[in-house]
C-alpha cells in the first residue's frame, strides 16, 4: 500500500506541476464567467430571463460534461500515459520497487482526482456566479440535487477516461490517441442519435445520466441498470488497459 | 560467495531476430561486473530484462534471491539502475525529480537527495529543470537517481554516455568508492573496453546475444596484454570474427 500511495502522490504532483492542467482549470473558470456574462447580457439587452441562480450550475454541467470535461480529461489521461511512453520517461518509475499494477492504478486514480477537482471547481464557481449575478432569484432548494448531479457525473467520465487509457496503451503517439478518441467520441454521439433506442448503452449518452438523478419520481431501476452498464465498461476497459500496459516493453 | 544476481537460461528475441539467447550468469556480492560487447550484442536487452522493462521469452533472473518475474517489488527493492540515456521529467527540477523517486524508499530524505546531487556534481543545478541540461548533466542526474536509495546492486548501462573526460573520471571514482566503502555490487555494460578494464573486477563477453566467457579482470590481464586482445581472441575463438 505504501508503494501505491507513493505512486499516487507522484502522479498527482506531476499533474499539478504541468501547465496543461492549470490551463484546463483556468479555461473552466473562464467558461463559467463568459457563460454568466452572456446570460446577464441577454437579460439586460434583450429582456430574456436565461437561467436563475439555481439553474446556472446545471446549465454549466450540461455544457461542460459534453465538451470541456471530456476534452480536458482526454488531454490529461493521454499526458499521463502516452506523454511518459515517449522519450522513455516511464522507465524512471518502472525501475523502482513498485509493480506495474500499482503504477497503472495510481495513474488512473490521479486522472480521477483531476476530474473531481475540475467538477468541484465548476460546481463552486458556477454556484457562486449564479448567486452573484442573480441575487433576486437566489434559491437553495435544489442545491442538494445539483451537488449529486456533479458527483454522479464522475462515473461516466471515468469510463471515458478508461477508454482513452486503453487507446493510449494501443497507439504509440499521443496525437493519434487524441484524434482517435475524438473520432470515437463523435461516432458514439452520432450512433446515439441514429439509434436512440440503444443510446443508453453508449458512454457518450451516459454523460447526461445525471438528469436521471434530477427526476422527481426517482427512477431507481433505470439508474441501477445504467450504473451496472457503466461499471461493466469500467471493469473491461481497466482490465484491457492494464493488460496492455503490463505487456508493454520499454 | 553469495550470489547477488543469478541469471538462468535467459532468452529474449525480438522480431528482427536480435536479442539474447540462453544466458547463464552469476554475479556475486561485491563484484564490479563488466558486460563487454559491441553495439547490438544484447547488453541493453539483458539489462532491460533484469530491471523488468521487458519480459523474457524464457528463463529467469533472481536478484538477492527474489525472482524478477514473480516478485518484482522485492527483487527491485535493493536495486538502482540507469538504462541507456537517463531520462527525467522535464517540467520538474532536478531536486523534484529525485524527490519523486525518494517516495518509493522509506529511508531517503531531503539530506540524502542533496548528498547524491553533491556526489554527482549536480548540487548547483538542484533547482534547474532538466530540459535545459546537456546530455552529460542528464546522465549525472540519472546516476544520482540510481544511487539515491543506497542500493546494494547497481545496474548501469553505458553510464559514461555523454560524459566528458572529467565526468568519466568522476563516475569511475564514484563506482570504486561505492564498491569499496558500501560494498555495492555493480553490473556495468559498456562498449568502451578501456573503461571496463579500469573499472571492473570480473568481465563477461557478450556477442550476438550469447555469453562467450566470464573471467576475472586479473586473470584476463595475466594471460593477455590488454582486455582488447582478450575480447578479440574470445570472439575469434567462437568463430564470429
Amino acid at each position: 500500500m505504501d508503494m501505491f500511495k507513493a505512486a499516487l502522490f507522484n502522479e498527482i504532483e506531476k499533474l499539478y506541476k504541468k501547465k496543461k492542467v492549470m490551463a484546463a482549470v483556468w479555461i473552466s473558470l473562464a467558461i463559467i464567467v463568459i457563460g454568466q456574462l452572456i446570460i446577464v447580457g441577454m437579460r439586460s439587452g434583450f429582456g430574456l430571463r436565461g437561467v436563475g441562480s439555481a439553474e446556472f450550475p446545471m446549465l454549466v454541467l450540461s455544457v461542460a460534461v459534453n465538451t470541456i470535461l471530456p476534452l480536458f480529461t482526454a488531454l490529461v489521461a493521454i499526458d499521463c500515459f502516452s506523454g511518459e511512453f515517449s522519450h522513455d520517461i516511464m522507465r524512471m518509475t518502472l525501475t523502482r520497487p513498485v509493480s506495474r499494477l500499482k503504477i497503472f492504478t495510481a495513474k488512473v486514480v490521479a486522472v480521477a482526482a483531476f476530474i473531481v477537482a475540475n467538477l468541484l471547481i465548476l460546481l463552486i464557481i458556477s454556484t457562486l456566479a449564479g448567486l452573484l449575478f442573480n441575487v433576486n432569484s437566489a434559491d437553495f432548494s435544489t442545491l442538494g440535487k445539483t451537488i449529486v448531479s456533479y458527483i454522479v457525473s464522475l462515473i461516466p467520465l471515468m469510463v471515458l477516461t478508461l477508454g482513452i487509457v486503453l487507446l493510449a496503451n494501443i497507439f504509440k503517439s499521443g496525437i493519434s490517441v487524441f484524434f482517435v478518441s475524438i473520432l470515437v467520441f463523435l461516432a458514439l454521439k452520432a450512433l446515439g442519435l441514429f439509434f436512440s433506442q440503444y443510446s443508453s448503452l453508449l458512454v457518450t449518452s451516459q454523460l447526461d445520466w445525471y438528469n436521471l438523478w434530477m427526476a422527481n419520481s426517482f427512477p431507481l431501476a433505470k439508474i441501477g441498470r445504467e450504473l451496472m452498464i457503466m461499471l461493466g465498461y469500467a471493469i473491461m476497459l481497466f482490465t484491457g488497459g492494464y493488460y496492455l500496459f503490463d505487456k508493454k516493453e520499454f | 560467495m553469495e550470489k547477488a544476481i543469478e541469471i538462468t537460461n535467459l532468452s529474449k528475441l525480438y522480431e528482427n531476430g536480435r536479442g539474447i539467447e540462453d544466458i547463464n550468469l552469476d554475479i556475486y556480492k561485491g563484484d564490479i561486473f563488466g558486460f563487454l560487447g559491441p553495439n547490438g550484442a544484447g547488453k541493453t536487452t539483458a539489462m532491460k530484462v533484469m530491471t523488468g522493462l521487458i519480459r523474457p521469452d524464457r528463463g529467469d533472473i533472481r536478484i538477492m534471491g527474489h525472482s524478477i518475474t514473480e516478485d518484482y517489488e522485492k527483487a527491485m527493492a535493493e536495486v538502482g539502475c540507469l538504462i541507456e540515456i537517463a531520462q527525467s521529467y522535464p517540467f520538474l527540477t532536478a531536486f523534484e525529480n529525485l524527490k519523486q523517486l525518494s517516495r518509493y524508499y522509506p529511508n531517503v530524505d531531503q539530506k540524502r537527495i542533496d548528498e547524491v546531487l553533491e556526489l554527482t556534481g549536480m548540487l548547483k543545478y538542484k533547482q534547474e529543470k532538466p530540459k535545459k541540461f546537456s546530455l552529460g548533466m542528464k546522465q549525472r542526474l540519472g546516476l544520482a537517481a540510481a544511487i539515491l536509495s543506497r542500493p546494494k546492486i547497481l545496474i548501469l548501462d553505458e553510464p559514461l554516455n555523454g560524459l566528458d573526460v572529467e565526468g568519466m573520471i568522476d563516475i569511475r571514482n564514484l563506482i570504486k568508492h561505492l564498491a569499496e566503502n558500501e560494498g555495492t555490487t555493480f553490473l556495468i555494460s559498456s562498449h568502451l573496453i578501456h573503461d571496463v578494464e579500469l573499472t571492473c573486477t570480473r568481465i563477461g563477453v557478450i556477442y550476438n546475444g550469447k555469453m562467450l566467457n566470464v573471467d576475472s579482470t586479473q586473470n584476463i590481464l595475466n594471460s593477455y596484454a590488454s582486455l582488447e586482445n582478450y575480447f578479440v581472441s574470445e570472439v575469434e575463438r567462437n568463430g564470429h570474427v
